[in-house]
């Protein structure tokens, strides 16, 4: 009877696979921001090259679930792309954590169109106008007419929270916008779509789309989003990148967390098309 | 010895045989646990409380219009049926601002007041506050928000989940972009499964059938997120040229990717169902004169009809718990769709897309799990439909 | 009665000429669309099939190295559902033939399998979650997703099983029976060794679905980066199929990142090819040992 054989040897191979449990020195979570994610790859990369022994694991999903994920102890490190809100705070209280929240990196999000868009710039009135579907064709704001495909995040990032503050004056998004379930399918969807508006973060500029200057002072000063800008702060939609962990296991992600802020760490940080914190 | 081993591994199989139907019970239990208790909650996120002047004569608003204030298009109460003054807004936030630290207290101990001062001197404001963050809730006058729905749940035309801090959850516009791109689909798919099924049934030869069935197979082996792959790389482009659109993430992309993955389904289903009548009334009608064609479009097809409907039936639901291909590829707008060349929003890809994000056991959770319910009663509905309709060829 | 008011042979003739002809093109074009997929998958993705790509993990944020971490993940997830679902699954379907009665009850256990194998997977997902992931505690891990690939590929192992019981003559039991051994002994002794074979291909089929299934382990078990392999089932693991959504969608440079997903998306159709073509050959093997007799 055949299988009376071959079920056993599969059992055997299982634990033959699973077996060798050695648990890692430091097997380390970071959880959260879809914006963080491919500062945070890098830097593991870089950092599990200088100490092979060790194991980190990084899991996307939003800044929100990274947060959710900390209270319920089910990760190491939140990686955030947005502040800790009030009520967040208050339930991480209840919880018994007192977290530290640690800058990595900082971020300026680009508003972006299709390169053969003849519109280059953009008050932040406009944009709000645009996003909140009061604004529908590229002729109301000095375009050729054509109606305006908005992009944007799931609803559930931390990006989408941030734009939604600082840049949509809190309102909620107007419901024709496009969500996309990352910023890598935003571009590749605006580099298809010749009315299409967007916004992503600086890592993710290409030569398939165009960026738009922005105006915070109803039209009179016009900045590009470019790393200079960003790091003189001139160029206004830009946010910091956060770490967040509990204080009680400081100890153990210090080394990772060394690691990122040190030069090699944050030369790895303007290497993905972030800003340094220094 | 031997009597008792056997017995024992006779009541594991017997147990085993009951697996499924214990998991389905479960799955019931667990969704509908969390679905239903979705049902009657308030839209208002868990521990927070809009508060208004006592002088402030409304009973109570909808989640749309709470939503419809923080976005500004509501400036006045009396728009909602009460005074007329000017609806100011007023976050946790502000107050920190409005007020210093002392008047606050550390912990918002003295918040209420804070809260009762502001109230006081500006009639038309609206705070929306923590409950954390209030000493005694209960001496301020909090507006009551309507309770959802299942009505409501399903009639509401718009889905903000994650608005702050009042949520809107509409599913209807989800179902419906479920419906339209899984109707579009068998509608596209049909005629070629059909012809497919024909072809295999009636007029290919053996040799044929024995090469051609294992692609078929080959077709629905293809992993959903394959499709999206392919979808979003070829069919989003190809379709928004061919039709000139502004947007190639549609509808329609979305119904020819599941068409594709509908195909298998139809074809086999159908193919059985032809080769299944027994071959006397095949012979009977060409004994009567009429072509092998006639034949089949006017005896075979008529007869076999239960079963290839109970394909399309198969098709379709299949088609509407397709998650991955369809999120890839119909750019996930909530919006009713009005015509298939505009992007959709289905079920599945939405519980897909967010409830990674929403955080465990809050609102947006529930609704993802009651959205969830939704689809398992679709689903469960066209199964016994399947269920009944071969029960039915069988008599 | 049925008339045929249009029956000149010649429009008859023709008419059936034509028609057939448009069968064959659709199912034609349904065949050209395989192939499509087929070749656009194949023709790019091929270039970036390396030993490298199969044995390396993702570098420099996915836009080099290769997916080992993933085709070990799915190859975990694959393992652990199939021994949790096949032992079941073959038992179950071992009732379900050999030892229910017709009437209520055994309805009730194939409509019940039935409708398990019409939930999408996204609900199984859900349930995934609601179960394996919170309510047992085990969070996202290989095991909760093993667990939930499982349930899902149960009805197939569960009916390719009775289909190959089905197939087994009554006569061999009947003889078994007459020897004075007794039902189990026969199941196992004389049933199961003739259907095996076909048993087998169900498994093989499951293995197919499983290794393809996203929804479920969105939520249960994937990693979008973990270049350690997992050390224990309570880890998380990456996937291929979800690896396949990720580099999709996400990524700093989709234009970078795109060789990579087509090769991702080789190696999950090639997976699908292999097990499609052993459970052909299976069936075939099967078929002709079973006319010999």
């Amino acid at each position: 009877m055949k299988s009376f054989y071959v079920i056993p040897l599969l059992i055997l191979f299982a634990i033959a696979c699973g077996g060798t449990k050695q648990k890692a020195d430091l097997a380390l979570n970071l959880k959260g921001s879809d914006t963080v994610l491919p500062l945070a790859q890098k830097t593991t990369e870089g950092f599990l090259k200088a100490n092979p022994e060790l194991s980190v694991a990084v899991v996307g999903g939003g800044s929100g679930t990274g947060i959710t994920a900390l209270m319920d102890g089910n990760t190491d490190i939140a990686m955030s792309s947005r502040d800790l809100k009030i009520e967040e705070k208050i339930k991480l209280k209840e919880k018994g954590l007192d977290v530290q929240v640690v800058t990595i990196g900082i971020d300026a999000l680009a508003v972006v169109v299709h390169p053969s868009n003849s519109v280059s710039k953009l008050t932040r009135e406009q944009i709000e106008g645009i996003f909140t579907g009061a604004i529908t064709n590229w002729s109301e704001v000095g375009g050729e007419n054509m109606e305006i495909v908005c992009y944007s995040r799931e609803n559930s990032s931390g990006t989408y929270e941030f734009f939604k503050e600082h840049v949509l004056n809190k309102k909620n998004y107007g419901n024709t916008v496009l969500n996309m379930p990352a910023t890598g399918a935003i571009v590749q969807s605006i580099g298809q779509t010749k009315g299409a508006i967007g916004y992503i973060g600086l890592a993710y500029i290409t030569p398939e789309v165009k960026t738009i200057d922005v105006s915070y002072d109803g039209g009179q000063n016009y900045y590009a989003p470019n790393f200079d800008n960003a790091m003189n702060k001139t160029y206004p939609i830009s946010r910091p990148l956060y770490y967040i962990f509990d204080q009680k296991i400081e100890t153990k992600i210090k080394p990772y967390l060394d690691y990122c802020l040190s030069a090699e760490g944050q030369q790895l940080v303007k290497d993905v098309g972030y800003l340094p914190v220094q | 010895m031997q009597r008792t081993l056997e017995k024992g591994v006779e009541i594991l199989i017997k147990t085993c045989g009951y697996f499924t139907s214990v998991v389905v019970i479960l799955i019931v239990i667990f969704l509908f646990k969390e679905g239903i208790s979705f049902i009657g909650s308030s839209p208002v996120e868990e521990g927070f409380s809009i508060i208004v002047s006592k002088s402030n004569s409304l009973q109570s608003i909808t989640s749309q219009q709470a939503k419809n204030i923080f976005d500004g298009k509501i400036t006045n109460w009396s728009e909602l049926g009460g005074d007329a003054s000017d609806i100011k807004l007023f976050s946790l936030e502000d107050l920190s601002k409005i007020f210093s630290e002392e008047e606050l207290g550390n912990d918002f101990e003295n918040s209420d007041k804070c809260i009762e001062k502001l109230l006081d001197s500006i009639p038309g404001a609206m705070v929306a506050m923590l409950d954390a963050a209030l000493p005694d809730k209960h001496a301020l006058n909090v507006l009551p928000l309507d309770k959802i729905t299942l009505y409501k749940f399903l009639a509401d035309t718009e889905w903000f989940p994650t608005a702050k801090p009042v949520g809107v959850f509409g599913a209807l516009p989800l179902l419906l972009g479920t419906l339209l791109v899984s109707f579009m689909a068998i509608l596209f798919a049909l005629p070629f499964g059909l012809a497919g099924a024909i072809y295999l049934a009636e007029i290919a030869d053996k040799r044929v059938r024995n090469f051609l069935k294992p692609l078929i197979e080959l077709l629905s082996g293809i992993p959903s997120v394959v499709y999206g792959f392919f979808g979003l790389v070829v069919i989003v482009p190809f379709v928004q040229n061919l039709f000139d659109l502004s947007v190639g993430e549609t509808a329609l992309s979305g119904s020819i990717v599941l068409a594709i993955m509908a195909l298998p389904t139809i074809i086999t289903v159908s193919e059985d169902a032809i080769r299944s009548i027994p071959s006397d009334v095949r012979q009977a009608s060409l004994a009567l004169g009429a072509s092998h064609w006639q034949t089949i479009t006017r005896v075979l097809v008529p007869y076999a009809a239960s079963g290839i409907s109970a394909a399309i039936i198969l098709g379709v639901g299949r088609a509407i718990g397709e998650t991955m291909a369809v999120l890839m590829v119909t750019g996930n707008a909530a919006i009713i769709p009005y015509g298939l060349t505009h992007p959709v929003r289905t079920i599945p890809a939405t519980i897909a897309a967010e409830l990674g994000e929403a955080s465990f056991g809050g609102l947006h959770f529930k609704a993802l799990f009651a959205l969830g319910c939704i689809l398992f009663i679709i689903t469960f509905v066209t199964n016994y439909m399947v269920d009944s309709i071969s029960r039915k060829r069988k008599i | 009665m049925i008339v045929f008011p249009d029956s000149s042979d010649q429009t008859k003739r023709w008419s059936q000429i034509f028609f057939f002809g448009l069968a064959r093109i659709l199912s034609i074009f349904i065949i050209v669309i395989l192939l499509v997929i087929l070749y656009f998958i194949i023709s790019r993705g091929i270039s970036v099939i390396s030993w490298e790509f199969l044995t390396a993990a993702p570098k420099e944020s996915m836009t080099q190295g290769g997916i080992m971490p993933a085709i070990i993940g799915t190859l975990y997830l694959i393992l652990y559902s199939m021994l949790i679902a096949f032992p079941i699954g073959v038992m179950a379907g071992i009732y379900v033939h050999e030892y229910s009665k017709d009437g209520p009850v055994k309805r009730f256990i194939k409509m019940m399998t039935n409708n398990l194998s019409g939930i999408p997977s996204i609900v199984f997902g859900l349930f995934g979650m609601a179960l394996f992931v919170n309510y047992l505690n085990f969070g996202a891990s290989i095991l909760a997703g093993s667990l939930t690939l499982a349930l899902l590929s149960l009805p197939l192992i569960i009916r390719t099983t009775e289909e190959s019981l089905k197939s087994v003559d009554q006569g061999f039991r009947n003889g078994s029976y007459a020897l004075g051994a007794s039902k189990l002994y026969t199941i196992r002794k004389v049933v199961l060794p003739i259907a095996f074979p076909n048993i087998i291909t169900g498994l093989i089929l499951s293995i197919g679905r499983v290794s393809g299934e996203t929804a479920p382990i969105l939520f249960t078990a994937a990693a979008y980066f973990l270049p350690k392999l997992p050390s224990s089932v309570m880890e998380q693991c990456m996937a291929l199929p979800y690896h396949l959504y990720v580099i999709t969608t996400s990524g700093t440079e989709v234009a970078k990142t795109r060789p990579m997903a087509y090769g991702t998306a080789l190696v999950l159709i090639m997976i699908v090819l292999v097990v499609n073509l052993v459970a052909n050959l299976l069936r075939n093997y099967f078929a002709s040992k079973v006319k010999m007799k």
